[in-house]
Protein backbone atom coordinates (compact mmCIF):
# COMPACT_ATOMS: atom_id res chain seq x y z
CA UNK A 1 0.00 0.00 0.00
CA UNK A 2 1.78 3.63 -1.19
CA UNK A 3 1.67 6.01 1.40
CA UNK A 4 -0.62 9.02 0.47
CA UNK A 5 -3.58 7.08 -0.89
CA UNK A 6 -5.98 8.76 0.80
CA UNK A 7 -4.84 11.90 0.37
CA UNK A 8 -4.59 11.04 -3.39
CA UNK A 9 -8.43 9.40 -3.13
CA UNK A 10 -9.78 12.93 -1.60
CA UNK A 11 -7.72 14.54 -4.08
CA UNK A 12 -8.96 12.90 -7.39
CA UNK A 13 -12.77 13.37 -6.21
CA UNK A 14 -11.96 17.35 -5.79
CA UNK A 15 -10.32 17.27 -9.26
CA UNK A 16 -13.55 15.89 -10.34
CA UNK A 17 -15.69 18.56 -9.03
CA UNK A 18 -16.51 17.01 -5.58
CA UNK A 19 -15.97 20.09 -3.26
CA UNK A 20 -17.10 17.98 0.09
CA UNK A 21 -13.82 15.91 -0.42
CA UNK A 22 -11.93 19.12 -0.12
CA UNK A 23 -13.66 19.89 3.25
CA UNK A 24 -11.79 16.39 4.41
CA UNK A 25 -8.47 17.64 3.29
CA UNK A 26 -8.76 20.72 5.35
CA UNK A 27 -10.04 19.15 8.51
CA UNK A 28 -6.97 16.81 8.11
CA UNK A 29 -4.64 19.21 7.68
CA UNK A 30 -4.97 22.67 8.77
CA UNK A 31 -3.46 21.79 12.45
CA UNK A 32 -0.16 20.75 10.74
CA UNK A 33 -0.46 23.71 7.97
CA UNK A 34 -1.47 26.30 11.16
CA UNK A 35 1.64 25.20 13.29
CA UNK A 36 3.93 25.09 10.25
CA UNK A 37 2.91 28.72 9.30
CA UNK A 38 3.16 29.88 13.23
CA UNK A 39 7.11 29.48 12.08
CA UNK A 40 6.50 33.05 10.37
CA UNK A 41 4.26 34.65 11.53
CA UNK A 42 3.57 36.49 15.05
CA UNK A 43 0.45 35.30 16.55
CA UNK A 44 -2.68 32.54 15.71
CA UNK A 45 -5.16 34.70 14.42
CA UNK A 46 -2.39 35.68 11.53
CA UNK A 47 -1.63 31.97 11.32
CA UNK A 48 -5.21 31.00 10.90
CA UNK A 49 -5.57 34.30 7.85
CA UNK A 50 -2.53 32.33 6.20
CA UNK A 51 -4.06 28.95 6.68
CA UNK A 52 -7.14 30.17 5.15
CA UNK A 53 -5.18 32.06 2.13
CA UNK A 54 -3.46 28.89 2.06
CA UNK A 55 -5.89 26.28 1.73
CA UNK A 56 -8.27 28.53 -1.01
CA UNK A 57 -5.05 28.85 -3.25
CA UNK A 58 -4.60 25.12 -3.12
CA UNK A 59 -8.12 24.91 -4.02
CA UNK A 60 -7.62 26.61 -7.06
CA UNK A 61 -4.16 25.76 -8.06
CA UNK A 62 -5.44 22.05 -7.63
CA UNK A 63 -6.54 21.18 -11.16
CA UNK A 64 -2.58 21.35 -11.88
CA UNK A 65 -1.67 18.96 -8.67
CA UNK A 66 -0.48 15.69 -10.67
CA UNK A 67 0.52 13.80 -8.19
CA UNK A 68 4.37 13.70 -8.51
CA UNK A 69 4.61 14.40 -4.91
CA UNK A 70 2.62 13.83 -1.86
CA UNK A 71 -0.54 16.08 -1.94
CA UNK A 72 0.99 17.62 2.18
CA UNK A 73 4.45 18.12 0.42
CA UNK A 74 2.72 20.32 -2.16
CA UNK A 75 0.49 21.84 0.32
CA UNK A 76 3.00 22.41 2.67
CA UNK A 77 4.78 24.54 -0.06
CA UNK A 78 1.73 26.77 -0.65
CA UNK A 79 1.80 27.23 3.11
CA UNK A 80 5.51 28.59 3.43
CA UNK A 81 5.04 30.66 0.02
CA UNK A 82 1.87 32.40 1.60
CA UNK A 83 3.34 33.03 4.74
CA UNK A 84 6.71 34.31 3.68
CA UNK A 85 4.36 36.83 1.71
CA UNK A 86 1.82 37.57 4.54
CA UNK A 87 5.19 38.60 6.19
CA UNK A 88 6.31 41.05 3.47
CA UNK A 89 2.77 42.33 2.89
CA UNK A 90 2.85 42.87 6.75
CA UNK A 91 5.80 44.49 7.27
CA UNK A 92 5.28 47.15 4.24
CA UNK A 93 1.85 48.22 5.81
CA UNK A 94 0.94 49.90 9.40
CA UNK A 95 -0.81 47.90 11.87
CA UNK A 96 -4.26 49.26 12.20
CA UNK A 97 -6.73 47.86 14.22
CA UNK A 98 -9.67 50.55 13.64
CA UNK A 99 -12.81 49.14 12.94
CA UNK A 100 -13.58 49.54 9.33
CA UNK A 101 -16.70 51.52 9.11
CA UNK A 102 -16.94 50.95 4.97
CA UNK A 103 -17.25 46.77 5.98
CA UNK A 104 -18.07 46.57 9.43
CA UNK A 105 -18.88 42.93 9.40
CA UNK A 106 -15.43 42.05 8.00
CA UNK A 107 -13.76 44.10 10.76
CA UNK A 108 -16.45 42.09 13.23
CA UNK A 109 -15.33 38.58 11.81
CA UNK A 110 -11.45 40.07 12.39
CA UNK A 111 -12.61 41.07 15.58
CA UNK A 112 -14.02 37.93 16.58
CA UNK A 113 -11.33 35.82 15.10
CA UNK A 114 -8.59 38.46 17.29
CA UNK A 115 -10.78 37.19 20.37
CA UNK A 116 -11.04 33.34 19.82
CA UNK A 117 -7.09 32.72 19.01
CA UNK A 118 -5.30 35.75 20.58
CA UNK A 119 -6.62 35.54 23.91
CA UNK A 120 -6.34 33.83 26.81
CA UNK A 121 -9.58 32.03 26.55
CA UNK A 122 -9.07 30.89 23.25
CA UNK A 123 -5.24 29.39 24.65
CA UNK A 124 -7.41 27.90 27.95
CA UNK A 125 -9.80 26.29 25.11
CA UNK A 126 -7.04 24.32 23.32
CA UNK A 127 -5.20 23.19 26.71
CA UNK A 128 -8.28 22.10 28.12
CA UNK A 129 -8.64 20.37 24.69
CA UNK A 130 -4.89 18.93 25.51
CA UNK A 131 -5.88 17.77 28.87
CA UNK A 132 -8.59 15.69 28.02
CA UNK A 133 -7.09 14.20 25.34
CA UNK A 134 -4.03 13.61 27.54
CA UNK A 135 -6.70 11.89 30.32
CA UNK A 136 -8.18 9.76 28.37
CA UNK A 137 -4.80 8.24 27.08
CA UNK A 138 -4.21 8.15 30.05
CA UNK A 139 -7.18 5.77 30.86
CA UNK A 140 -6.24 3.74 28.20
CA UNK A 141 -5.20 -0.26 28.30
CA UNK A 142 -1.52 0.08 27.37
CA UNK A 143 -1.99 -2.08 24.42
CA UNK A 144 -4.24 0.69 22.91
CA UNK A 145 -2.53 3.63 24.16
CA UNK A 146 1.18 2.31 23.01
CA UNK A 147 -0.25 1.86 19.69
CA UNK A 148 -2.02 5.33 19.43
CA UNK A 149 1.32 6.82 20.63
CA UNK A 150 3.48 5.37 18.04
CA UNK A 151 1.07 6.34 15.66
CA UNK A 152 0.55 10.11 16.29
CA UNK A 153 3.55 10.94 18.25
CA UNK A 154 6.29 8.96 16.96
CA UNK A 155 4.77 8.92 13.42
CA UNK A 156 5.17 5.10 12.46
CA UNK A 157 2.96 2.81 10.43
CA UNK A 158 0.86 0.29 11.20
CA UNK A 159 3.38 -2.29 9.82
CA UNK A 160 6.33 -0.68 12.48
CA UNK A 161 4.12 -0.62 15.12
CA UNK A 162 3.09 -4.47 14.33
CA UNK A 163 7.05 -4.46 14.64
CA UNK A 164 7.41 -3.41 17.54
CA UNK A 165 4.54 -4.80 19.53
CA UNK A 166 4.74 -8.11 18.17
CA UNK A 167 1.32 -8.46 16.60
CA UNK A 168 -0.58 -8.80 13.58
CA UNK A 169 -1.17 -5.54 11.28
CA UNK A 170 -4.45 -6.27 11.79
CA UNK A 171 -4.39 -5.87 15.22
CA UNK A 172 -2.43 -2.24 15.34
CA UNK A 173 -5.62 -1.22 13.30
CA UNK A 174 -8.36 -2.23 15.82
CA UNK A 175 -6.27 -0.89 18.41
CA UNK A 176 -5.21 2.46 17.12
CA UNK A 177 -9.13 2.57 16.37
CA UNK A 178 -10.63 1.61 19.49
CA UNK A 179 -8.13 4.18 21.24
CA UNK A 180 -9.34 6.84 18.83
CA UNK A 181 -13.15 5.96 19.77
CA UNK A 182 -12.25 6.38 23.44
CA UNK A 183 -11.01 9.71 23.22
CA UNK A 184 -13.47 11.47 21.13
CA UNK A 185 -15.78 9.75 23.45
CA UNK A 186 -13.92 11.89 25.91
CA UNK A 187 -13.85 15.05 24.11
CA UNK A 188 -17.40 15.00 23.43
CA UNK A 189 -18.74 14.27 27.10
CA UNK A 190 -16.06 17.30 27.83
CA UNK A 191 -17.97 19.64 24.85
CA UNK A 192 -21.04 18.29 24.87
CA UNK A 193 -20.79 18.16 21.18
CA UNK A 194 -19.52 21.59 20.82
CA UNK A 195 -16.15 20.15 18.94
CA UNK A 196 -18.18 18.13 16.55
CA UNK A 197 -19.93 21.11 16.18
CA UNK A 198 -17.65 23.20 15.37
CA UNK A 199 -16.08 21.71 12.92
CA UNK A 200 -18.73 20.41 11.09
CA UNK A 201 -19.60 21.19 8.19
CA UNK A 202 -21.95 21.96 5.57
CA UNK B 1 -21.54 -2.32 6.40
CA UNK B 2 -21.44 -1.98 10.13
CA UNK B 3 -20.93 1.67 11.41
CA UNK B 4 -17.96 0.39 13.60
CA UNK B 5 -16.44 -1.12 10.96
CA UNK B 6 -17.35 2.13 8.83
CA UNK B 7 -15.72 4.12 11.44
CA UNK B 8 -12.59 1.41 11.59
CA UNK B 9 -12.41 2.20 7.78
CA UNK B 10 -12.11 5.86 8.61
CA UNK B 11 -9.41 5.56 10.94
CA UNK B 12 -7.28 3.55 8.53
CA UNK B 13 -7.69 5.89 5.97
CA UNK B 14 -6.66 9.09 8.34
CA UNK B 15 -3.88 6.74 8.65
CA UNK B 16 -3.05 6.25 4.79
CA UNK B 17 -3.37 2.64 5.88
CA UNK B 18 -6.65 1.53 4.02
CA UNK B 19 -6.27 -0.36 0.79
CA UNK B 20 -6.77 2.22 -2.36
CA UNK B 21 -10.16 0.48 -3.56
CA UNK B 22 -11.61 0.81 0.07
CA UNK B 23 -9.94 4.30 -0.18
CA UNK B 24 -12.02 5.06 -3.14
CA UNK B 25 -15.12 4.15 -2.02
CA UNK B 26 -15.09 5.76 1.38
CA UNK B 27 -13.56 8.94 -0.06
CA UNK B 28 -16.65 9.16 -1.95
CA UNK B 29 -18.76 8.78 1.31
CA UNK B 30 -16.75 11.24 3.56
CA UNK B 31 -17.59 13.75 1.20
CA UNK B 32 -21.06 14.00 1.53
CA UNK B 33 -21.17 12.39 5.24
CA UNK B 34 -21.02 15.13 7.76
CA UNK B 35 -21.32 13.43 10.76
CA UNK B 36 -18.14 11.39 9.03
CA UNK B 37 -16.54 14.79 8.14
CA UNK B 38 -16.92 16.08 11.55
CA UNK B 39 -14.98 12.64 13.29
CA UNK B 40 -12.63 12.99 10.70
CA UNK B 41 -11.58 16.04 11.83
CA UNK B 42 -11.79 15.10 15.61
CA UNK B 43 -9.30 12.76 14.48
CA UNK B 44 -6.86 15.27 13.43
CA UNK B 45 -7.58 17.60 16.34
CA UNK B 46 -6.70 14.34 18.55
CA UNK B 47 -3.81 14.32 16.86
CA UNK B 48 -2.68 17.68 16.97
CA UNK B 49 -3.39 17.83 20.92
CA UNK B 50 -1.28 14.40 21.41
CA UNK B 51 1.12 16.15 19.98
CA UNK B 52 0.82 19.16 21.89
CA UNK B 53 0.44 21.45 19.26
CA UNK B 54 -1.03 24.49 20.63
CA UNK B 55 -0.89 26.58 17.61
CA UNK B 56 -4.74 26.29 16.53
CA UNK B 57 -8.04 26.79 18.56
CA UNK B 58 -9.75 23.58 17.99
CA UNK B 59 -13.14 25.17 17.45
CA UNK B 60 -11.38 27.83 15.47
CA UNK B 61 -13.76 27.21 12.49
CA UNK B 62 -10.66 27.32 10.11
CA UNK B 63 -12.17 24.54 8.13
CA UNK B 64 -16.01 26.07 7.78
CA UNK B 65 -14.47 29.40 6.55
CA UNK B 66 -12.33 27.40 3.93
CA UNK B 67 -15.39 25.70 3.16
CA UNK B 68 -17.57 28.64 2.69
CA UNK B 69 -15.04 30.89 0.57
CA UNK B 70 -14.48 27.39 -1.77
CA UNK B 71 -18.53 27.48 -2.19
CA UNK B 72 -18.07 30.79 -4.21
CA UNK B 73 -15.15 29.38 -6.30
CA UNK B 74 -15.94 27.62 -9.63
CA UNK B 75 -16.44 23.96 -9.95
CA UNK B 76 -12.66 22.50 -10.46
CA UNK B 77 -11.95 20.82 -13.98
CA UNK B 78 -9.13 18.70 -13.62
CA UNK B 79 -6.81 19.95 -17.10
CA UNK B 80 -4.37 17.90 -18.40
CA UNK B 81 -0.69 18.13 -17.36
CA UNK B 82 1.03 19.93 -20.53
CA UNK B 83 3.47 16.98 -19.72
CA UNK B 84 0.90 14.10 -19.78
CA UNK B 85 1.81 12.80 -23.20
CA UNK B 86 3.23 8.70 -22.91
CA UNK B 87 7.07 8.39 -22.84
CA UNK B 88 7.13 7.56 -26.70
CA UNK B 89 5.51 10.56 -27.82
CA UNK B 90 7.39 12.67 -25.65
CA UNK B 91 10.85 11.26 -27.05
CA UNK B 92 9.38 11.74 -30.19
CA UNK B 93 8.91 15.36 -29.77
CA UNK B 94 12.11 16.05 -28.39
CA UNK B 95 13.81 14.51 -31.11
CA UNK B 96 12.82 15.83 -34.32
CA UNK B 97 14.50 19.24 -33.04
CA UNK B 98 17.66 17.75 -32.04
CA UNK B 99 19.10 18.10 -36.04
CA UNK B 100 18.63 21.25 -35.87
CA UNK B 101 20.17 22.49 -32.57
CA UNK B 102 23.21 20.56 -33.69
CA UNK B 103 23.01 22.66 -37.24
CA UNK B 104 22.11 25.80 -35.28
CA UNK B 105 25.07 24.77 -32.86
CA UNK B 106 27.84 24.27 -35.59
CA UNK B 107 27.03 27.28 -37.45
CA UNK B 108 27.60 29.20 -34.07
CA UNK B 109 30.97 27.96 -33.68
CA UNK B 110 31.65 28.43 -37.20
CA UNK B 111 30.75 32.04 -37.00
CA UNK B 112 32.38 32.52 -33.89
CA UNK B 113 35.83 30.85 -35.17
CA UNK B 114 35.45 33.72 -38.52
CA UNK B 115 34.70 35.99 -35.73
CA UNK B 116 37.35 35.22 -33.56
CA UNK B 117 40.07 34.66 -36.31
CA UNK B 118 39.49 38.05 -37.89
CA UNK B 119 40.04 39.07 -34.38
CA UNK B 120 43.01 37.39 -33.04
CA UNK B 121 44.91 38.18 -36.34
CA UNK B 122 45.88 41.20 -36.75
CA UNK B 123 49.34 40.61 -37.78
CA UNK B 124 48.00 38.63 -41.03
CA UNK B 125 46.32 41.59 -43.12
CA UNK B 126 49.62 43.89 -42.20
CA UNK B 127 52.05 41.66 -44.09
CA UNK B 128 49.90 40.37 -46.61
CA UNK B 129 49.50 44.38 -46.81
CA UNK B 130 53.43 44.54 -46.68
CA UNK B 131 53.68 41.31 -49.38
CA UNK B 132 51.64 42.78 -51.75
CA UNK B 133 53.24 46.17 -51.40
CA UNK B 134 56.98 44.65 -51.13
CA UNK B 135 57.28 42.32 -53.80
CA UNK B 136 56.26 44.76 -56.96
CA UNK B 137 59.38 46.42 -56.03
CA UNK B 138 60.65 43.06 -56.52
CA UNK B 139 58.88 42.27 -59.84
CA UNK B 140 59.82 45.88 -60.88
CA UNK B 141 63.06 44.86 -60.80
CA UNK B 142 63.29 41.05 -61.84
CA UNK B 143 60.04 39.41 -63.05
CA UNK B 144 58.98 41.72 -65.36
CA UNK B 145 61.68 41.60 -67.62
CA UNK B 146 61.11 37.48 -67.32
CA UNK B 147 57.37 38.04 -67.98
CA UNK B 148 58.58 37.01 -71.26
CA UNK B 149 59.14 33.50 -70.69
CA UNK B 150 56.88 32.96 -67.74
CA UNK B 151 53.25 32.72 -68.90
CA UNK B 152 52.14 31.28 -64.88
CA UNK B 153 52.20 34.32 -63.28
CA UNK B 154 50.84 37.85 -63.50
CA UNK B 155 52.94 40.43 -63.66
CA UNK B 156 52.23 43.42 -61.58
CA UNK B 157 52.09 46.82 -62.74
CA UNK B 158 55.45 48.65 -61.30
CA UNK B 159 55.11 50.69 -58.65
CA UNK B 160 57.38 54.23 -57.85
CA UNK B 161 59.78 53.03 -54.65
CA UNK B 162 58.53 55.80 -53.09
CA UNK B 163 55.50 54.06 -51.98
CA UNK B 164 57.77 51.21 -50.16
CA UNK B 165 58.24 51.38 -46.68
CA UNK B 166 61.26 52.49 -45.75
CA UNK B 167 64.05 49.88 -45.25
CA UNK B 168 64.73 50.54 -41.25
CA UNK B 169 60.96 50.08 -40.23
CA UNK B 170 60.30 47.57 -42.88
CA UNK B 171 63.78 45.85 -41.28
CA UNK B 172 62.11 46.81 -37.64
CA UNK B 173 58.25 45.19 -38.85
CA UNK B 174 60.31 41.90 -40.10
CA UNK B 175 62.20 41.07 -36.77
CA UNK B 176 59.02 42.33 -34.68
CA UNK B 177 56.60 39.91 -36.69
CA UNK B 178 58.80 36.83 -37.38
CA UNK B 179 57.60 34.64 -34.85
CA UNK B 180 53.76 35.33 -36.26
CA UNK B 181 54.49 35.61 -40.06
CA UNK B 182 54.75 32.16 -41.95
CA UNK B 183 58.25 31.19 -43.19
CA UNK B 184 57.03 31.88 -46.87
CA UNK B 185 55.83 35.92 -46.01
CA UNK B 186 58.98 35.74 -43.95
CA UNK B 187 61.12 35.37 -46.71
CA UNK B 188 59.03 37.11 -48.96
CA UNK B 189 59.41 39.93 -46.93
CA UNK B 190 63.10 39.80 -46.54
CA UNK B 191 63.54 39.85 -50.08
CA UNK B 192 61.57 42.59 -50.10
CA UNK B 193 63.77 44.60 -47.52
CA UNK B 194 67.06 43.19 -49.90
CA UNK B 195 65.43 44.67 -52.68
CA UNK B 196 64.27 48.00 -51.72
CA UNK B 197 68.01 48.62 -49.99
CA UNK B 198 69.29 47.44 -53.20
CA UNK B 199 66.76 49.87 -55.05
CA UNK B 200 67.79 52.93 -52.89
CA UNK B 201 71.50 52.28 -53.95
CA UNK B 202 70.99 51.40 -57.31
CA UNK B 203 67.81 53.33 -58.72
CA UNK B 204 67.93 51.39 -61.78
CA UNK B 205 69.20 47.89 -61.42
CA UNK B 206 70.00 45.35 -64.22
CA UNK B 207 66.95 43.71 -65.50
CA UNK B 208 68.80 40.05 -65.32
CA UNK B 209 70.11 40.39 -62.05
CA UNK B 210 67.81 38.21 -59.76
CA UNK B 211 68.45 34.22 -60.07
CA UNK B 212 65.73 32.60 -62.12
CA UNK B 213 64.28 30.09 -58.91
CA UNK B 214 64.04 32.93 -56.78
CA UNK B 215 62.70 35.32 -58.71
CA UNK B 216 59.94 32.36 -58.98
CA UNK B 217 59.78 32.05 -55.54
CA UNK B 218 58.80 35.56 -54.69
CA UNK B 219 56.43 35.36 -57.36
CA UNK B 220 54.69 32.84 -55.96
CA UNK B 221 55.10 34.41 -52.46
CA UNK B 222 52.72 37.43 -54.31
CA UNK B 223 50.41 35.14 -55.76
CA UNK B 224 50.31 33.40 -52.11
CA UNK B 225 49.49 36.73 -50.34
CA UNK B 226 46.95 37.42 -52.86
CA UNK B 227 48.21 40.56 -54.88
CA UNK B 228 47.08 41.24 -58.59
Amino acid sequence: MSADTSDLSLVRRVQRGDRGAFDALVLKYQHKVVKLVMRYVRNPAEAEDVAQETFIKAYRALPQFRGDSAFYTWLYRIAINTAKNAVVSRDRSPVDYDLDVQNPDESYDMQSRLKDSETPEGLVLTDEIRATVNAAIDALPEDLRTAIVLRELEGLSYEEIAAAMGCPVGTVRSRIFRAREAIDRRLREVFEGGLGRAEEIG
Amino acid sequence: MSNEELDSQLSAMFDDELPAPQCELLARRLARDDALKARWGRYAAMGAAIRAERSLSLDSGLARRVSTAIAAEPVLVAVPAPDARSPHARATAARWWQPLLGGALAAGVAAAAILWLHAAAPVVPAVAQLAATVPDAVTTQSVASDAADSDSYVVPPAVESASFAPPTELADFVVAHSEFSTPLLRRSALSALVAAEAATSTPTPPPQSAPHGQRQDESKAVHAAGAP
